[in-house]
C-alpha cells in the first residue's frame, strides 16, 4: 500500500534557524499517527511545514501522489488536508457559523451535511452557533477548531496538541472526539500528552533536534519504558 | 434605544419600531433641504459624499486591516477625470457617464498595480510595507497631477461646469443622498458576502486564513479594487458637487482625513464612517465659525488633532462602536438583573 502523506527528508527554517534537519515519515490510509518529542524538536514546525505555512527548504512532501514541498498554504490545503492548530486558529470576530462557514472550500449540499452531521458530533457548537468566537471557552474552541477541519472532506487532519492548557474533563472529550472520528480520517498528532498519544495513536515517530530517530507502533512504546525514558524524558506509571 | 442598536447591527431586525423611527428620519432627511439654508444643505451634501469616502477606506482598515496611505489616488483621481473630462469634452450626461466608466477603469487598474506591490510581506512588516508603498504611490499620483498643469492647473485648481441636472443645490442635495444609500446598500452587501467575511478573516490573522485555503492576497486585491471603485465614484460625485478639482485632494492629508472619518466613526462598522464624516466636517464647520469670537478657531487643525488623539486614546472604536460596546453590556445588564 502506498502511503498517503510522505515526507522525504524534509528540512525547513524559521528566520535563520535550522529547525528540521531531516524529517522523514509516512502515514498510510486509515491510521492515526503521533508525533512525539521533548520540547523544541520540531514537532509543531513539521505540521506547519507539510501546510506549507514554514517554507520547506529542502527533501519532499507527497501527499497522495501530489507534490506540497513548494506550494504556498492555501493550495495545499485545498489538496485535502485538514489544520487543526495548537492556538485553535478560529476568528474571534466571527460567530461561530461564519467560523464554520469560512472554513468550508466549497458550499455543496455534500459540506452542508458534513457540517450538519459535525454540529450533531459537537452540541456544544451548536447551542452557540450564532456566538462570536471570542465568548466561547477554551474547551468550545478547541472543538470548533476541530470541527472547521471535518467540514471539508480532507483525506488527512493534522492536529497540533489538541489538549495543550485544557482542563482533564475538557482533554478527555477532546480524546473522545478524536476516537470518534479516527475511525473515518486518517490522522497526524502532535501531542504531549502521552496518555492521549496512547488513547488515539496506531504508531508513533519521535522527533529530536528537528529529525524523526525512531518509529514504531504504540504499543511499543508504551511497553518499553528505556524507549520512553531516552526519547521522552519520562516513564508511564 | 435598541432601535438604533438594530440599524447599526450587520444584520438589522426590522420591526414596527424601527419602520417608524426610520420613516420619521427619512422625512427629517427629505425636508432637510427646504427648512434650511443652501450652506446646511451643500454640508450634508458634503458629508454623504464623502462619508463613502470614509466607507471605501473602512473596507480596507476596518475590514481587511490594509493601512493605504494612497487611498486620496482614486478619490481625487475620480474627481479629476470627470472635472477634466467635463472642462474638455463638454458638461453633458453622456460625458459623465463616460467619466463614470473611465474612472472605475482607471480605479480598478490602480488598485490591481498598487495591490501587487503592497501585498508581498506578511505580518508587521508586511502592514508597514503596505503603509510605504501606497504612500509612494499616492505621492506619484499628486506629483502627475501637478506636473501635467496642462490638464489639471495644477495646485491653482481646475474650475468646470457640470450637466445641468447637477448645478441645482438641492437637487445635488438629493442625489447625494441617492448616491450615499445605493452605495452603503452594495458596500454593505460587500462586507455581508462570503468574500467580506474573508476579508475579516484575514484583518484578525492572515496566516489562520491562509491554512483555510485562502489566498490572501488575492483577497486583499478584491478589497482594494472594491475600496478603490467606491472611492473614485464619491470623486466623481465630489466633482459634481464642488465644481473644482486640485491637488489638495490627491494628498497623504486627503487620506488621514478619511482615515479620521473611520476612526472618529468606528472602524470595521462600515456606517461609523457616516456618523465620523458627520461629525468631522459639522465640528469643521462650527471651529471656523468661530474664527469671529478668536483667531485661534481659524487653526482647526489644532482641533482636530487633539480630537484625533482623545478618540484613538479614549474611545478606540469610534462613536458607533462605542454606542455598540456600551450597549451590549447595557443588555448584560439587565439579563443579569
Amino acid at each position: 500500500m502506498n502511503p498517503l502523506l510522505k515526507l522525504d527528508n524534509v528540512s525547513s527554517f524559521i528566520g535563520p534557524f535550522h529547525i528540521l534537519q531531516g524529517v522523514s515519515l509516512e502515514v498510510y490510509p486509515g491510521e492515526a499517527v503521533v508525533i512525539l518529542g521533548r520540547n523544541g524538536a520540531g514537532k509543531t514546525t513539521t505540521l506547519r511545514t507539510i501546510i506549507g505555512l514554514v517554507p520547506a527548504s529542502g527533501g519532499k512532501i507527497i501527499l497522495d501522489n501530489v507534490d506540497l514541498t513548494a506550494m504556498p498554504p492555501y493550495n495545499t490545503v485545498r489538496q485535502g488536508i485538514g489544520f487543526v492548530p495548537e492556538d485553535y486558529g478560529i476568528f474571534d470576530a466571527l460567530t461561530v457559523e461564519e467560523n464554520l462557514l469560512i472554513a468550508m472550500l466549497q458550499e455543496d449540499q455534500e459540506t452542508l451535511d458534513r457540517r450538519d452531521h459535525v454540529l450533531e458530533l459537537f452540541t456544544d457548537l451548536k447551542e452557540s452557533y450564532k456566538r462570536f468566537a471570542s465568548t466561547l471557552s477554551g474547551g468550545q474552541r478547541q472543538m470548533l477548531s476541530i470541527a472547521r477541519a471535518l467540514v471539508n472532506d480532507n483525506k488527512i487532519i493534522l492536529i497540533d496538541e489538541p489538549s495543550k492548557g485544557l482542563a482533564p474533563i475538557i482533554v478527555e472529550k477532546v480524546r473522545d472526539t478524536l476516537l470518534t472520528f479516527k475511525q473515518k480520517k486518517t490522522i497526524v498528532l502532535v501531542e504531549q500528552n502521552f496518555e492521549m498519544a496512547c488513547a488515539v495513536g496506531d504508531r508513533f515517530y519521535i522527533i529530536a533536534e528537528g529529525q524523526t530517530v525512531l518509529d514504531g507502533t504504540m504499543k511499543e512504546l508504551m511497553d518499553d519504558e528505556e524507549l520512553q525514558r531516552k526519547h521522552l524524558g519520562f516513564v508511564t506509571a | 434605544m435598541p432601535m438604533l442598536t438594530n440599524i447599526l447591527r450587520k444584520k438589522p431586525a426590522l420591526g414596527p419600531g424601527m419602520w417608524l423611527f426610520l420613516g420619521l428620519f427619512a422625512v427629517l432627511i427629505l425636508i432637510i433641504p427646504h427648512i434650511t439654508g443652501l450652506t446646511t444643505t451643500t454640508l450634508l451634501s458634503r458629508i454623504y459624499i464623502l462619508a463613502i469616502f470614509g466607507m471605501s477606506y473602512d473596507i480596507l482598515r476596518g475590514y481587511t486591516g490594509i493601512i493605504n496611505l494612497g487611498h486620496a489616488l482614486f478619490f481625487g483621481g475620480g474627481t479629476y477625470i470627470a472635472g477634466i473630462m467635463f472642462s474638455r469634452m463638454g458638461a453633458t450626461l453622456d460625458i459623465l457617464l463616460l467619466a463614470v466608466l473611465v474612472s472605475m477603469v482607471f480605479a480598478a487598474i490602480v488598485a490591481y498595480i498598487m495591490g501587487q506591490f503592497a501585498f508581498r510581506g506578511s505580518g508587521f512588516t508586511g502592514v508597514i510595507a503596505c503603509a510605504m508603498i501606497t504612500l509612494a504611490f499616492g505621492e506619484i499620483g499628486r506629483h502627475s497631477a501637478e506636473t501635467l498643469r496642462e490638464y489639471t492647473q495644477g495646485a491653482d485648481g481646475l474650475t468646470f461646469r457640470v450637466p445641468l441636472m447637477f448645478q441645482d443645490r438641492v437637487m445635488m442635495y438629493y442625489y447625494a443622498l441617492l448616491f450615499l444609500i445605493a452605495m452603503t446598500l452594495i458596500l454593505r452587501q460587500f462586507v455581508n458576502s462570503p468574500t467580506g467575511r474573508v476579508l475579516q478573516a484575514i484583518r484578525d490573522n492572515d496566516q489562520r486564513a491562509k491554512f483555510l485555503g485562502y489566498d490572501t492576497k488575492k483577497y486583499k486585491l478584491i478589497a482594494l479594487v472594491i475600496a478603490g471603485m467606491a472611492s473614485a465614484a464619491a470623486g466623481i460625485m465630489f466633482a459634481l458637487l464642488t465644481r473644482f478639482a486640485n491637488t489638495e485632494l490627491l494628498t497623504v492629508q486627503s487620506t488621514l482625513n478619511a482615515l479620521l472619518y473611520t476612526i472618529v466613526g468606528g472602524t470595521g462598522t462600515l456606517y461609523g464612517a457616516i456618523f465620523g464624516t458627520a461629525f468631522v466636517q459639522l465640528a469643521q464647520n462650527y471651529l471656523l465659525e468661530l474664527r469671529g469670537i478668536h483667531e485661534i478657531f481659524s487653526r482647526w487643525l489644532l482641533f482636530f488633532g487633539a480630537i484625533y488623539v482623545l478618540v484613538v486614546l479614549y474611545m478606540p472604536k469610534g462613536l458607533v462602536g462605542t454606542y455598540l460596546q456600551l450597549e451590549e453590556k447595557w443588555r448584560k445588564r439587565k439579563i443579569a438583573a
